[in-house]
């Protein structure tokens, strides 16, 4: 029983991980339109920010949020201004640029492949930061500290993502923008500079994702694509487009990946999450709190 | 004026240029006398093996140097090894299709890889169609040399010998240090070798008389490895063996720190726990940990020191014995060049087939001789047991086993404090 206890508490830590690594796929995709291929790399890059910040400075791997967020926002801000703006503006009437997909596509691979040439191949961890295998003790049981914070990111960041396209006037833009782009555009909303932003928030998330993940994860080039397949099936799950339905989408994923295991070997625990994602998509093809009907 | 200058100095330039190509294409031919000798590499370069990729990459171009440097392949007039080098991504598929490229394409004479036993296992089968010589410097995987074809080499111990030699190494340790061991746990990555791995372990177990209270397949590209690491620490394991890939390696030994799993002994199987980022990564955790390796740096062969000592100031890294397979299989590759006189790959396997390589610059391995079997296995091949500890220098890598071959001084920490 205490077994079972202590599998679902790792389980909704980690999957609120994996949640928060989908939630920029979720913002970005409400508001685009577009099912971004490079959020792993974006991730990536902002694992590979975080290590170098926390790395070089020497201060407290959570600390380098400060550094890491605003740099990735500024990061997804000019990648969307400057790359996949102009794909946009060719392929303005259509509703679902599939260019655009394919644009993210090559950046997947251009950033992967530059970090792997500027980085080298090698596994990279910070070995003596005060948060590595931390570990809570309750009893017999064991939580790991890392994930903990993990989770509180996750929930926090979602509420202030969820709260600041609710009650800001840039976030009601955002939303306006991807309720209806032709008539938000009417209403004087600068649609290019919407983008730019939602980009830029998408990709902030992903770096507060790499930070969470640093401190007890390792920094490799190709690192996003683990955490990229997972952050598909999540927002699947959850809705595409919704906040907390990639929440909840990362932790009924964890969750099955945490207690699973102890019924069936851990290989039958993926084919389950697979499994899970093609049910959804003949059952509830909007996903938990996805839109049923779309405008 | 001005544009009659400029027009007669583009024509000028054109001249020149015409006379540049002709040139070029008068001595090309010349040139293509020279014979050089096609290599086709295919080895992970991106993707999860991309660290132990590079490493081969590596090994490869400072034995080539070596060759190149000493005169190439005498009985070929001098002729130069020329490598090329594709990514297989570790995909079985991506290795297909490079090594149809490099054969068709390229023109090889030889194609060598592709450190993915998955990978290697189908692209044998073209080289084996187009009756290409294909040099394996290291996949483990048994079925390799055992699907009957005539131009598959294998430089490396295959995986039966691998676990045939853990658990020797299992049965020595416990009886020198009389510990009973009883309760084995097997973790491995889901993969071909893993599972290869595996299947063996669970024979030897039986026959050795061990209870066998978990056997895990997981997936390498694992985000969290705690729900196992849970399994390993619920089943009540004495020794748990590993087979994992780099990344997951790293995981692995770290959660298992984490969570105080207790445990009389780690054995892993080379591969992610012999990457040089292993021992960085997972630091003081990976102490104690017993590893299965081809070959340590520390090995009692003239010339390894000198050649590791080369490759450490070149790349900044210590030889594995993954790279030292790919290293070795370049001096075999040259001996059966110099011994077949041709770039005929009809020759050359003929050749590779007739190697018996005891001696030069590409012997620094464990064992004295690569002479192949029938099937095309390296019959010499053989395995070390190293242990990580730390004796005062940092943590490091220490031979153990055969008792023989153990560093002078040297005792084994069994089980673990």
């Amino acid at each position: 029983m205490i077994y079972i206890l202590e599998d679902t508490i790792n389980g909704i830590l980690m999957g609120s991980i994996y949640g928060l690594t989908a939630l920029g796929l979720t913002v970005i995709f409400g508001v685009l339109k577009v099912i971004n291929f490079a959020h792993g790399s974006l991730l990536m890059v902002g694992m590979y920010a975080a290590y170098w910040t926390v790395a070089l400075t020497g201060i407290h791997p959570y600390l380098a949020i400060f550094i890491v967020a605003p740099f990735m926002f500024a990061f997804g801000y000019y990648l969307q201004d400057i790359v996949i703006k102009p794909i946009f503006k060719a392929e303005k009437d259509v509703r679902e640029p599939i260019t655009v997909i394919i644009v993210t596509t090559g950046l997947w691979y251009i950033l992967d492949n530059l970090t792997l040439l500027v980085f080298g191949p090698q596994y990279r961890n910070l070995p003596d930061n005060p948060l590595r295998g931390k570990m809570l003790e309750i009893g017999p049981m064991l939580i790991s500290v890392p994930k903990l914070f993990g989770f509180v990111m996750a929930i926090l960041t979602a509420a202030a993502i969820y709260w600041f396209f609710q009650k800001s006037r840039m976030g009601r833009a955002i939303r306006a923008t991807s309720l209806d782009r032709e008539a938000a555009s009417l209403m004087g909303i600068n649609q290019y500079k919407i983008y730019n932003v939602a980009f830029g928030i998408g990709t902030a998330a992903a770096g507060i994702a790499a930070v969470t993940l640093v401190p007890f994860y390792n920094v490799f080039p190709s690192v996003g694509v683990l955490f990229d397949i997972k952050g598909f099936i999540i927002v699947v799950l959850g809705g595409l487009g919704s906040i907390g339905g990639a929440i909840l989408g990362g932790i009924i994923i964890g969750l099955i990946e945490s207690i699973g295991p102890q019924f069936m070997t851990a290989t039958w625990t993926e084919a389950i999450v697979y499994g899970l994602f093609l049910v959804f998509l003949f059952v509830k093809p909007s996903g938990l709190f996805g839109a049923k009907y779309d405008w | 004026m001005k544009t009659v200058t400029s027009r007669l100095s583009i024509r000028r330039f054109f001249q020149a240029a015409t006379l540049f190509c002709a040139v070029l294409m008068l001595a090309s031919p010349l040139q293509a006398k020279d014979t050089v000798v096609k290599v086709g590499n295919i080895i992970p370069l991106s993707g999860p093996s991309a660290s132990v990729g590079l490493q081969g990459k590596q090994a490869r171009e400072l034995a080539v140097e070596e060759i190149n440097a000493a005169g190439g392949i005498k009985s070929l007039g001098g002729a130069k090894l020329e490598m090329f080098y594709a990514d297989s991504e570790s995909k079985p598929e991506r290795g297909v299709a490079e090594a149809e490229r490099f054969i068709n394409t390229e023109k090889v004479h030889i194609l060598t890889g592709c450190w993915n036993s998955a990978v290697t296992y189908p692209t044998t089968a073209v080289a084996e169609r187009y009756g290409i010589p294909f040099i394996v410097p290291v996949s483990v995987s048994d079925k390799i040399t055992e699907q009957g074809f005539k131009t598959v080499f294998r430089i490396a111990a295959k995986d039966s010998w691998w676990t045939r030699d853990q658990f020797a190494f299992l049965k020595d340790i416990k009886t020198e240090f009389s510990a009973p061991v009883k309760k084995l746990a097997f973790v491995y990555e889901n993969g071909d070798w893993g599972t290869g791995f595996a299947g063996q372990w669970k024979k030897l177990a039986e026959a050795g008389g061990y209870e066998v209270v978990m056997d895990e397949p997981y997936p390498s590209t694992a985000t969290d490895l705690s729900p196992v690491v849970q399994k390993i620490r619920r089943s009540g394991a004495d020794v748990l063996m590993l087979v994992s890939n780099a990344a997951d390696a790293i995981l692995l030994t770290n959660t298992l720190a984490e969570y105080k799993v207790k445990l009389k002994a780690i054995i892993a199987s080379g591969g992610g726990h012999a990457d040089p980022s292993f021992l960085k990564a997972a630091g003081k955790n990976a102490q104690y940990l017993f590893d299965i390796v081809e070959w340590e740096t520390d090995v009692n062969k003239s010339g390894a020191k000198e050649t590791n000592d080369k490759y450490k100031a070149k790349y900044g890294q210590n030889l594995t014995g993954e790279a030292v397979d790919a290293y070795v299989a370049m001096y075999v590759l040259k001996d059966a060049l110099e011994r077949a006189a041709s770039t005929d790959p009809a020759k050359i396997r003929d050749a590779l087939a007739a190697t018996k390589l005891n001696s030069g610059p590409g012997m620094i391995v464990g064992y004295d001789a690569v002479e192949f079997d029938q099937t095309g296995q390296n019959k010499h091949a053989s395995l070390v047991m190293v242990q990580i500890n730390d004796m005062g220098a940092g943590l490091e890598r220490i031979t153990v086993w055969p008792k023989n071959a153990r560093r002078s001084g040297y005792t084994p920490v069994f089980p673990m404090p």
